[in-house]
């Protein structure tokens, strides 16, 4: 379930007026393909609110023509019967325009924002490795969740009311000018003290309300951990002091929830006498002008009846703006996400990669931000068919030149070719299926096993599957599995232990079945029980292949054709694993002190 | 059935006994209700009466005078939905306030075994969904009773000036009723599949860019816009479902009122012409009926409310009519002033009605002795270790500390007399200050810094940005699991205990490190009583004796060396833990660990 308590929602932004007016432009452009639509419901949404109110107009002539024409002329029955039955026809068309009006906007709505969301995600996918590792996940989720979800409130709750009842506003008032403009000039006197109101409530209740969901969050947070750290507090017998601990934060929220009936307080009074005032001037005034022969007494029942007209929709309007503009902001942040510019794209007239190659990397230099280079003058050739081991320090860009190698980033400095073509001018599908990266943990999509292998190729068959599995050599393991490939992994693949993942993961790559493969060593320890089994399915998986692993444990890279040392953004030495002894610089330093380690580990 | 009937008058109890202490309030709230109706009531009334009396016979006179009443009336009626709004509210927060502080007091002092059984995530909705749930009935309360009463006097007034209108009005009404509580009803599940399809949706985006590397290595882009179309189409279809439920709903609530307005002025219009109305009185007619929409609405809200209320109030009950298992006895004494020493006699406990963990187990812990527990997994060394606290009670034998059966001594005294280093670390999101001197809130920070240093907590504390004032948690500064631990053992060690429990404390240390800690350690202990629960032979080393546990009874009692020399059972059981041992930041298992650079 999504919507914890404490989830900051894309509230407390408030667009300028240049940006609300942009958000506005690109809208509508968007909303190109359904214009239409959307003209055609405005129509039907105008003709419901003039038959909405064409009521009390309705009674005002069924009063003044029909019920008590006054004294010169007799009540006629005829017409009250007439109007009353105009006043039905009304009541009924505005019902069924109103839910002819609420289907065709939710479906104009509902429909705009599937291709919206489709649109951000898509965008979103082409976007650079180096967008995502700037962005924090929860800030992109949220764009395409609360964001997109702001917006939905609008379509499915606000929308039509905010425009109706903008339509019912100035419909009212247009209807009472028509029947007494006097009239209708001496009632309007209430409706600026009432905006005035509204607004300052609004801003008020707003402020109130920030403040009430922060000390909310705060004592939630007490709450929780009071509970999940009551056994703390008990072994040292710190109930008392977290009790009053509590109480602070509890009944801070309280305060703060006074705060806002307070200011309730201050307005539906205000407003429920100025709605009396209005039925009062209403009536003093009309019946003036009744008195002086201006106007008859239905059309104060008529006013009467539009007095409600006037205030719902402020009251409405002015509660409704938020979710407008909220939506408004959301937008502004959708749009600002699909303006981002992918830095890894496609020339045009790029070219497929060959089908075998050997690397050639050339002097080339990298860095994430700035002037942080943290690769410089790197060059390097990698056979067809060979193993090349990176060694380093954390942070020394070993990680970053296999990056490189399989384009999630382009060098800011030289190149880096394939069988002879620069991978910038290669085509990004070619590019996926002949190099593939294996990350570190075996990352599991939810879904079943079958599902998670076919990551690797999309379009491979269940045979193309088992072949995969038995190229790696696992399909005993996976056969042992109570559900087999169907075995759901759940969230994450939680219910897979690390190990497995990674065997997934690695049959995913034998699906792939790439010329190149670079593979991100694991730090951490798997299961006892697999980790030879991943070596295994590892080893299956990398003949035949050209290999660079980034490898943590020198054991691995001992195992390697040659071993490249990255050192502070520098290739300090290559060789093979003798030929480094032998040098006796990094290399064999670095595999003396593991050696030593290992003897220690033994003992200890 | 009954049991839920007998739970939903629990729920109805607690909410009055919430109430009862504001009785001011409530009266004040219900005559400020009273009076609103009555002046809201009066309103249409005046105007009638001033278009019969003043307009249609042409006394102005007459007129002014029902308008003014009627602007003082409309005073009258702005100060008492103020107050009666303001008393609501007042009484719903008060009664929501002392109620949540009721409950954490309560689960505060609830048992261990309470703990295990409940999830945070539950007592959690009982502190907040339900708790909010009876709020709003409370809220809604007095205005449903203020509204009501308005229902029932406008409906008495259209009795006395027409039957006929006031039954075609009565008729009509209860359809509004009728549809918002269909409507409720149908868009319920509508929405929370709607949510859930939401929560779908959200699911492929969050997975999608947490494993982007996965998906742009593999150039698997185009199966995850393919599964974020099918969720966002399920989405769709959803919400059109609702809709649709909105579109047969939300004009009708429009159309009922309206049809009352037109039969008010066709049948009123003709009891006018034949004298049985008056024309105010008829222009009355039309803002009394929209009075009535409403306090129907609001009657349906509070019945719908009132049942999730009452459900939320039952599970509240449950909790608070828990009593706690481990309480003082009458007459309990205070710590003994002894050595030190510990002996468990005869001690059985099984958890809940679960089997016997532990059977039968004799030992002793003479005074300033430290103790190292070893033994399998599930042997039932933690759960020894959570007896002498009293976490729980033993279910057979008894535990003596100096001679004094453990359950005659005041509970809070025991414990500040325990100090115990949990197997699984949690600290609080405060500063780590505040963490080490938990048990003692004032105490200088020398003493603070002390504990650390014994711990091995001071040099990395030092190296923090902010040091002992660095705030960690889930909004702070994240600590590795070692660094978590040694803020652990800081915590017991300022507590200065009389009896030290360390239940495998330094499993996440990195090795290289642990020895820096272990002499410290070695100090910390001096003079306490100590039980230590460990795996590694190291920290085994730091006790004076070894027990050997299995099947929840000691087995074998020596020095490390007597038992490995003379228990095969105990070379098997450290050989196991030292293949068993989690990944920690040391990865103590990761026999490259110590050499590999950038691990």
């Amino acid at each position: 379930m999504r919507g914890a308590w404490v989830e900051p929602g894309p509230a407390d932004e408030t667009l300028t007026r240049d940006e609300a007016k942009g958000v506005m432009r690109r809208l509508w452009g968007m909303l190109r393909p359904y214009r239409g639509q959307t003209i055609l419901a405005t129509l039907v949404l105008v003709g419901q609110t003039v038959c909405l109110l064409a009521g009390p107009f309705l009674l005002s002539i069924g009063i003044d023509k029909g019920i008590d024409p006054g004294a010169r002329s007799r009540p006629d029955v005829a017409v009250l019967n007439t109007v009353a039955a105009i006043y039905l026809a009304a009541a009924l068309l505005s019902w069924v325009l109103g839910r002819l009006v609420i289907q065709r906007v939710a479906r104009i709505g509902e429909t705009f924002l599937r291709d919206l969301r489709s649109r951000v995600f898509r965008h979103l996918l082409r976007l650079g490795l180096d967008f995502f590792e700037r962005e924090q996940t929860g800030r992109l989720v949220s764009r395409m969740t609360a964001d997109i979800d702001a917006l939905q409130d609008l379509v499915s709750q606000g929308l039509v009311a905010f425009v109706q009842n903008g339509l019912i506003f100035v419909g009212a008032i247009i209807f009472m000018v028509i029947l007494s403009w006097q009239l209708a000039l001496c009632t309007l006197v209430i409706v600026p003290p009432v905006i005035f109101a509204s607004r300052w409530f609004r801003r008020e209740s707003n402020r109130a309300y920030l403040e009430v969901r922060d000390r909310i969050a705060t004592n939630l947070a007490t709450l929780q951990e009071g509970l999940a750290g009551v056994r703390v507090v008990q072994a040292f017998a710190r109930e008392r002091a977290w009790t009053r601990r509590f109480h602070e934060t509890n009944e801070a929220q309280f305060d703060a929830n006074l705060e806002t009936v307070r200011i309730s307080v201050r307005y539906f009074p205000f407003i429920e006498f100025i709605g009396v005032a209005g039925f009062a001037v209403i009536i003093g005034v009309g019946g003036l002008f009744v008195d002086r022969g201006w106007l008859q007494i239905g059309i104060l029942a008529a006013f009467i009846l539009y007095l409600n007209n006037l205030f719902e929709p402020i009251q409405q309007l002015s509660q409704l703006y938020d979710t407008v503009q909220k939506a408004g902001a959301a937008l502004h942040k959708l749009f600002e996400l699909l303006d981002t510019k992918s830095a890894i794209t496609e020339r045009t007239g790029a070219v497929d990669l060959p089908d075998h190659g050997a690397f050639e990397v050339d002097d080339i230099s990298f860095a994430y931000l700035g002037d942080e280079y943290v690769l410089r003058d790197v060059s390097l050739s990698i056979a067809a068919g060979e193993r090349l081991a990176l060694v380093g320090p954390t942070g020394a860009g070993k990680s970053t030149l296999a990056k490189l190698l399989v384009r999630f980033y382009d060098p800011r400095g030289g190149t880096i070719r394939y069988g002879g073509v620069d991978l910038r001018d290669a085509t990004l599908d070619s590019l996926r299926k002949r190099i593939v990266v294996v990350p570190q943990e075996g990352f599991l999509f939810a879904g079943t096993i079958r599902e998670n292998i076919r990551i690797g190729r999309p379009d491979a068959s269940d045979d193309d599957v088992a072949a995969a599995i038995e190229a790696v050599g696992l399909t005993d393991r996976f056969a042992s599995l109570p559900e087999g490939l169907e075995t759901e992994v759940r969230e994450r693949g939680s219910r897979l232990s690390g190990g497995e993942r990674q065997l997934v993961s690695l049959v995913r790559a034998a699906l792939a079945d790439p010329e190149v493969l670079v593979l991100d060593e694991a730090t951490s320890n798997l299961d006892p029980g697999t980790e030879v089994a991943v070596e295994r399915a590892l080893e299956k998986l990398m003949q035949d292949r050209t290999v660079v692993v980034v490898a943590h444990r020198l054991s691995t890279a001992a195992r390697c054709d040659r071993i490249a040392v990255v050192d502070d953004g520098h290739l300090a030495e290559l060789g093979t694993h003798e030929d480094l002894l032998a040098q006796g610089g990094r290399y064999e330093r670095l595999f003396s002190a593991w050696t030593s380690g290992v003897a220690m580990g033994r003992t200890a | 059935m009954d049991s839920e009937r007998a739970a939903r008058r629990a729920g109805w109890r607690l909410m009055y006994e919430a109430i009862r202490p504001q009785r001011s309030w409530v009266i004040g709230g219900v005559v400020a209700g009273f009076l609103w109706t009555g002046a809201k009531v009066a309103v249409p009334l005046l105007a009638a009466a001033a278009i019969d009396e003043g307009i249609v016979k042409g006394d102005t006179g007459v007129t002014v005078r029902f308008v003014l009443i009627m602007l003082a009336v409309g005073v009258v009626q702005a100060i008492c939905t103020g107050l009666r709004r303001y008393s609501a509210f007042r009484i719903a927060l008060r009664a929501e306030t002392n109620l949540r502080q009721r409950l954490f007091a309560h689960l505060q002092r609830l048992h261990f075994a309470f703990h295990d059984e409940a999830q945070t995530g539950q007592l959690m909705a009982r502190a907040n969904t339900d708790i909010q749930q009876i709020e709003t009935v409370v809220i809604l309360l007095p205005l449903t009773a203020a509204s009501t009463l308005t229902m029932a006097v406008v409906i008495g007034v259209l009795f006395y000036y027409s039957t006929g209108l006031a039954l075609m009005v009565l008729a009509l009404m209860p359809l509004l009723q009728i549809a918002a509580h269909r409507f409720s009803h149908k868009i319920q599940p509508v929405n929370l599949a709607l949510q859930e399809e939401l929560g779908d949706l959200s699911g492929v985006v969050e997975e999608t860019i947490s494993g982007i590397r996965v998906v742009k290595g593999f150039g698997a882009e185009k199966v995850q816009a393919k599964a974020l179309d099918h969720e966002a189409d399920s989405v769709l279809t959803r919400a059109l479902d609702a809709a649709k439920l909105r579109a047969n709903f939300l004009p009708l609530v429009d159309l009922i009122p309206t049809l009352a307005l037109v039969a008010i002025l066709w049948y009123g219009g003709h009891q006018v012409i034949d004298g049985k109305l008056q024309v105010g009185e008829l222009v009355a007619f039309n803002s009394l009926v929209l009075m009535l929409i409403w306090p129907l609405r609001m009657l349906g809200m509070l019945l719908a409310q009132a049942s999730r209320a009452s459900g939320g109030g039952g599970r509240i009950h449950e909790i608070l009519a828990t009593d706690s298992a481990i309480t003082d006895r009458p007459g309990a004494v205070s710590m003994p002033d002894g050595p030190g020493e510990i002996e468990f006699v005869g001690v059985g406990f099984g958890y809940g009605t679960g089997p016997r963990v532990i059977e039968g187990l004799d030992l002793t812990l003479r005074g300033g002795e430290a103790v190292a527990l070893v033994g399998a997994t599930g042997c039932g060394k933690t759960t020894v270790a959570r007896l002498l606290p009293r976490f729980y009670d033993v279910t057979a034998g008894q535990i003596l500390i100096d001679g004094v059966d453990i359950r005659e001594i005041t509970v809070s005294k025991l414990r500040r007399g325990i100090g115990i280093v949990f197997d699984d670390t949690f600290l609080f999101s405060d500063s780590i200050r505040e963490n080490i001197a938990f048990a003692e809130p004032e105490a200088p920070i020398d003493e603070v810094r002390r504990a650390a240093r014994l711990a091995g907590a001071d040099g990395f504390i030092e190296a923090l940005p902010d040091g002992y004032d660095t705030v960690i948690g889930e909004h702070g500064y994240s600590l590795s699991g070692g660094q978590r631990q040694r803020i652990a053992i800081a915590r017991a060690i300022l507590a200065d205990p009389h009896v030290l429990i360390l239940d495998d404390a330094t499993s996440a240390v990195d090795p290289t490190k642990e020895h820096e800690i272990r002499s410290a350690l070695k100090e910390v202990m001096g003079g306490r009583t100590t039980l230590i629960i460990a795996h590694r032979p190291a920290t085994i080393a730091l006790a004076d004796r070894v027990v050997l546990m299995g099947e929840g009874r000691v087995l074998a009692v020596g020095t490390h060396q007597e038992l490995l020399a003379s228990s095969e059972r105990y070379r098997e059981v450290l050989a196991h833990a030292e293949a068993d041992a989690p990944p920690s930041d040391g990865s103590p298992s990761d026999v490259g660990a110590a050499g590999v650079p950038g691990a």
